[in-house]
C-alpha cells in the first residue's frame, strides 16, 4: 500500500485536517478522528509509537485545553468550590473538541510523512508548484537535523561557561540569547554561502526548465480514492447541521432581515 | 587519591539502541595528557561527553575531582573540566575576542578589572594579541581554536579535554597549537586530547587509549 | 591546447583593502595534475573559485586578468557550458550535499541541465558502481561519515562529466581511513585522463600531482 501516489495523500490529508478545523460537533469530529485512524492505519503509519514520540506535545495539547476549559464559565457547573465555579460542562465539551482537533492534525501530518520527502516535493513540482520554493523546503528539511545538533552543542557550550540558561532572571535572559543568536545566525550565513556555491556549479537554475529523474503516476488505486474521499467529504458538509449549511442559511436569513 | 577523573564501570547506549560503553572503568591523573585515538564511531566524543556530564551513562558514575557528576551542573563542571568542541564554532558567542574572553565572568559578576587581566594574559599566552578586538566567528581556524581553548580556560579548570583540536590547520597553525599546549602542560593542566594526527600525538602524549578493545598503554 | 590557463590574474574582494592575488600566471596541460600549496589565507579557495568561475558569478570585486577554459574566456560561458567542463569539490562535505537522498544529489546536477531521465539514471547507476557506493543509494546524507559525503559530493560533481575538477582543501576535514579512499578515487580518474587541480596545504595529500605550483 506504499504505492499510493504522495499528491493522494496530501488531498486526504488536506480534507481531513479542514474537516477537523471547521466542524465544532464533538460527535461528527470524533467521527472524523475515526476516518483519519482508519486512513492512517491503511497507510502503514505506527500509531502508537507516533503518539509516543509526541508525548511532550500531547500533555501541553491536554495542558491547553485544561486551560480554555478552566476559562469557559458558560454552560451548567461541574465542579465547584465553595461558590466558584472551576469546571462548566460546556467547559469539558469544548475541551474534548479541542484535542480531538489537533489529534487529528498530527494523525494528519503522520500520514503526510509516510512518503519520502523528495516524493512529497515531487508531488508538489507536478502540481506547478515552482520548484525554488519546493527546493527550499527539501533544503530545510535536509538541514533540520544538522541545526538541531548545532543548537544542543551550542546550548551545552554555554553552560558549561558557567551560564545556567535556568536560573538567569528575565533581565538577563535577552543578553543570553543575543549570545547564542551569534553563532546561529553566522553559521547559517555561512552554510548558505557554501550551499549556494556547490548548487551554483552544479548548474542550478542554468535553464528555466529542468527535467526530474523521479516521476510520479498516478494509477487508478490513486484517482478511486481521491474521488470516494471527496465523495465522502461532501456528504458529509451537506447534512443539515453542518456548518456550511448553516453558515447559508444564516446568510439567507441576513438578506431578508434587510 | 590524585585521580582527576574517573570512571567506575559505566555503561552507555546510544538513543538508537547500540551499546558503547559497558562496564568501563578509566582513570585520568592530574597532569598528564592521554590521547583519546580510534576509527569514527568507536565513541571518543561519547566518552568525552559523558565525562563532562553532557551525557549520562545509564549505569555507573563519573567522578571529576572527587565529584560525582550526577549532582554537578553544567556550569560547576566547566570550572573543572575545560572542553573544547571540534567546532569552534559552536562556542563562540560574542562581537569581539576580549569579550568572548571574559562576558561569562563579568555575567556572573565578577570583578571587571581582575577580569579584564586575566584576559591579557590569556591574549597573551595564546598568541591572540593581534586580533583582541576581532570578531570571533570570522578569525582564522587556528585562531578560533585558540581563542576556544583560551575562553574556557577563564573559567579556571584544571583539566581540558579536546576534541581533535587539529582538523583542517595547517603545519603552522598546529606548531602554533603544540606551543600552546606545551605552556599548559608546564603548569600542570592535564589534558585528554581525541586526535588522529601521528606527529602531534607524538609530541604531547604521556599515555594512549585507543577505544576498541580498550587498550591503555 | 592547455586545459587551464591563468593569465596575470589579480583580484580583489569588495569590502576588503588588499589585493588576495596579484599577477598570478600559470596553466595546466590536459590530463595533467597539478597542485597548488600555500599557507592558510594566501589566496588558494580564491584561486578555486576564479578558475571554476564562481568569481565573478556569485562573488564580487576587481578582477583584472582573464582565466581560459580550453582556449576560451570563461566569462564567455554559459552556466551550463561551464559545468559541463569543470567540476569544483570544497572543503566542507556537509553544505555539498542537500537533498533527502544520495540519488537525488546524484541527479541534481543533470536534472539542472535537462539531461533525459534515462540518461540520468544510466549516469547513477554507473557512477554507484565506479565508485562502490551501491549501497549508500537510498540513503539519508545525514547518515553517511565525513569521508563518505565528500565522495558523494564527488560523485555528484562526476555526473556532469566534467573533464577539469579542482579540489578545494578537500581532505581537510577526513579521517584517515576517508582520506585514503578519496586519494585513491582521485588516482583513478587521473588514469582516466581527467584534469584535476588540487589546492592543499598538506603534503601528504597531494602526492598523486605531476607538478607542484607555490602560491605566495
Amino acid at each position: 500500500m506504499n504505492d499510493i501516489d504522495p499528491r493522494t495523500k496530501i488531498v486526504q490529508v488536506l480534507i481531513l485536517s479542514t474537516l477537523g478545523l471547521i466542524y465544532n460537533d464533538i460527535s461528527v469530529l470524533s467521527l472524523i478522528l475515526f476516518a483519519a485512524i482508519v486512513i492512517a492505519l491503511i497507510n502503514n503509519v505506527n500509531l502508537i509509537s507516533t503518539l509516543v514520540k509526541l508525548k511532550r506535545l500531547l500533555k501541553i495539547i491536554v495542558l491547553i485545553a485544561l486551560i480554555q476549559s478552566l476559562l469557559t464559565n458558560a454552560g451548567a457547573p461541574v465542579l465547584k468550590i465553595g461558590s466558584l465555579t472551576i469546571l462548566t460542562d460546556y467547559g469539558i465539551l469544548r475541551a474534548l473538541e479541542f484535542i480531538l482537533r489537533m489529534v487529528i492534525i498530527i494523525i494528519s501530518a503522520a500520514i503526510i510523512t509516510t512518503s519520502s520527502s523528495r516524493e512529497i516535493i515531487q508531488g508538489l513540482i507536478q502540481w506547478h508548484c515552482p520548484y525554488e520554493i519546493a527546493f527550499m523546503v527539501s533544503v530545510a528539511i535536509r538541514f533540520l537535523p544538522i541545526f538541531k545538533e548545532e543548537m544542543t552543542d551550542m546550548v551545552t557550550a554555554i553552560q558549561l561557561r558557567g551560564i545556567e540558561l535556568k536560573k538567569v532572571k528575565l533581565n538577563k535572559k535577552i543578553q543570553v540569547y543575543k549570545y547564542i543568536l551569534t553563532p546561529i545566525t553566522i553559521n547559517s550565513v555561512t552554510k548558505a554561502k557554501e550551499l549556494a556555491a556547490a548548487m551554483e556549479m552544479r548548474g542550478f537554475r542554468a535553464y528555466p526548465e529542468r527535467t526530474s529523474c523521479m516521476v510520479l503516476k498516478m494509477r487508478a488505486v490513486d484517482y478511486i480514492i481521491i474521488v470516494l474521499s471527496i465523495a465522502a467529504a461532501l456528504l458529509l458538509l451537506a447534512q443539515s447541521h453542518s456548518p456550511i449549511y448553516l453558515f447559508l442559511a444564516s446568510h439567507k436569513l441576513g438578506i431578508r432581515c434587510e | 587519591m590524585n585521580n582527576t577523573i574517573e570512571l567506575n564501570n559505566i555503561s552507555y547506549k546510544y538513543p538508537k539502541g547500540r551499546k558503547v560503553f559497558d562496564n568501563f572503568s578509566l582513570n585520568l591523573k592530574n597532569g598528564e595528557t592521554t590521547v583519546l585515538t580510534g576509527k569514527n564511531g568507536s565513541g571518543k566524543t561519547t566518552l568525552t561527553k559523558l565525562i563532562m556530564g553532557i551525557l549520562k551513562p545509564s549505569f555507573g558514575e563519573v567522578k571529576v575531582f572527587g565529584q560525582s557528576t550526577a549532582s554537578l551542573s553544567l556550569g560547576s563542571i566547566g570550572e573543572m573540566v575545560g572542553y573544547v568542541f571540534q567546532y569552534p564554532e559552536r562556542q563562540l558567542f560574542s562581537t569581539s575576542v576580549v569579550e568572548e574572553l571574559t562576558f561569562p565572568l563579568l555575567f556572573k559578576g565578577y570583578n571587571k578589572e581582575e577580569t579584564m587581566d586575566k584576559a591579557e594574559e590569556m591574549l597573551e599566552i595564546f598568541d591572540l594579541g593581534k586580533v583582541k578586538n576581532s570578531y570571533p566567528l570570522f578569525l582564522s581556524y587556528g585562531e578560533k581554536r585558540r581563542l576556544a581553548i583560551a575562553s574556557v580556560l577563564m573559567i579556571g579548570p584544571k583539566y581540558l579535554i579536546l576534541d581533535e583540536p587539529t582538523a583542517s590547520l595547517d603545519k603552522e597553525r598546529i606548531d602554533a597549537l603544540s606551543e600552546v599546549l606545551d605552556k599548559l602542560k608546564k603548569i600542570n593542566i592535564g589534558m585528554l586530547i581525541i586526535s588522529h594526527n601521528k606527529d602531534f600525538i607524538e609530541r604531547h602524549k604521556d599515555k594512549v587509549l585507543a577505544l576498541e578493545g580498550v587498550n591503555y598503554e | 591546447m592547455n586545459a587551464v590557463e591563468v593569465k596575470n590574474l589579480s583580484f580583489k574582494y569588495n569590502n576588503s583593502e588588499g589585493y588576495v592575488l596579484k599577477d598570478v600566471n600559470f596553466s595546466v596541460r590536459k590530463g595533467e595534475t597539478v597542485a597548488i600549496i600555500g599557507q592558510s589565507g594566501c589566496g588558494k579557495s580564491t584561486l578555486c573559485n576564479l578558475i571554476c568561475g564562481l568569481i565573478p558569478r556569485l562573488y564580487k570585486g576587481e578582477l583584472s586578468g582573464e582565466v581560459l577554459i580550453f582556449g576560451e574566456n570563461i566569462n564567455r560561458l554559459s552556466i551550463s557550458e561551464t559545468v559541463s567542463k569543470i567540476g569544483i569539490i570544497f572543503q566542507n562535505p556537509s553544505t555539498q550535499l542537500f537533498s533527502p537522498t544520495i540519488e537525488d544529489e546524484l541527479a541534481f546536477g543533470p536534472e539542472n541541465l535537462c539531461v533525459e531521465r534515462e540518461e540520468i539514471c544510466n549516469r547513477i547507476d554507473k557512477i554507484l558502481k565506479t565508485m562502490n557506493m551501491e549501497k549508500y543509494r537510498y540513503d539519508n546524507p545525514n547518515n553517511l561519515s565525513g569521508g563518505q559525503q565528500q565522495l558523494v559530493a564527488i560523485a555528484s560533481v562526476l555526473m556532469l562529466a566534467p573533464s577539469i575538477l579542482i579540489c578545494d582543501e578537500i581532505m581537510s576535514w577526513i579521517d584517515d581511513e576517508g582520506k585514503e579512499i578519496i586519494k585513491d578515487v582521485l588516482l583513478k580518474l587521473k588514469e582516466e585522463g581527467k584534469t584535476i587541480i588540487m589546492v592543499d596545504h598538506d603534503y601528504d595529500n597531494i602526492k598523486i600531482a605531476d607538478r607542484i605550483f607555490n602560491l605566495r
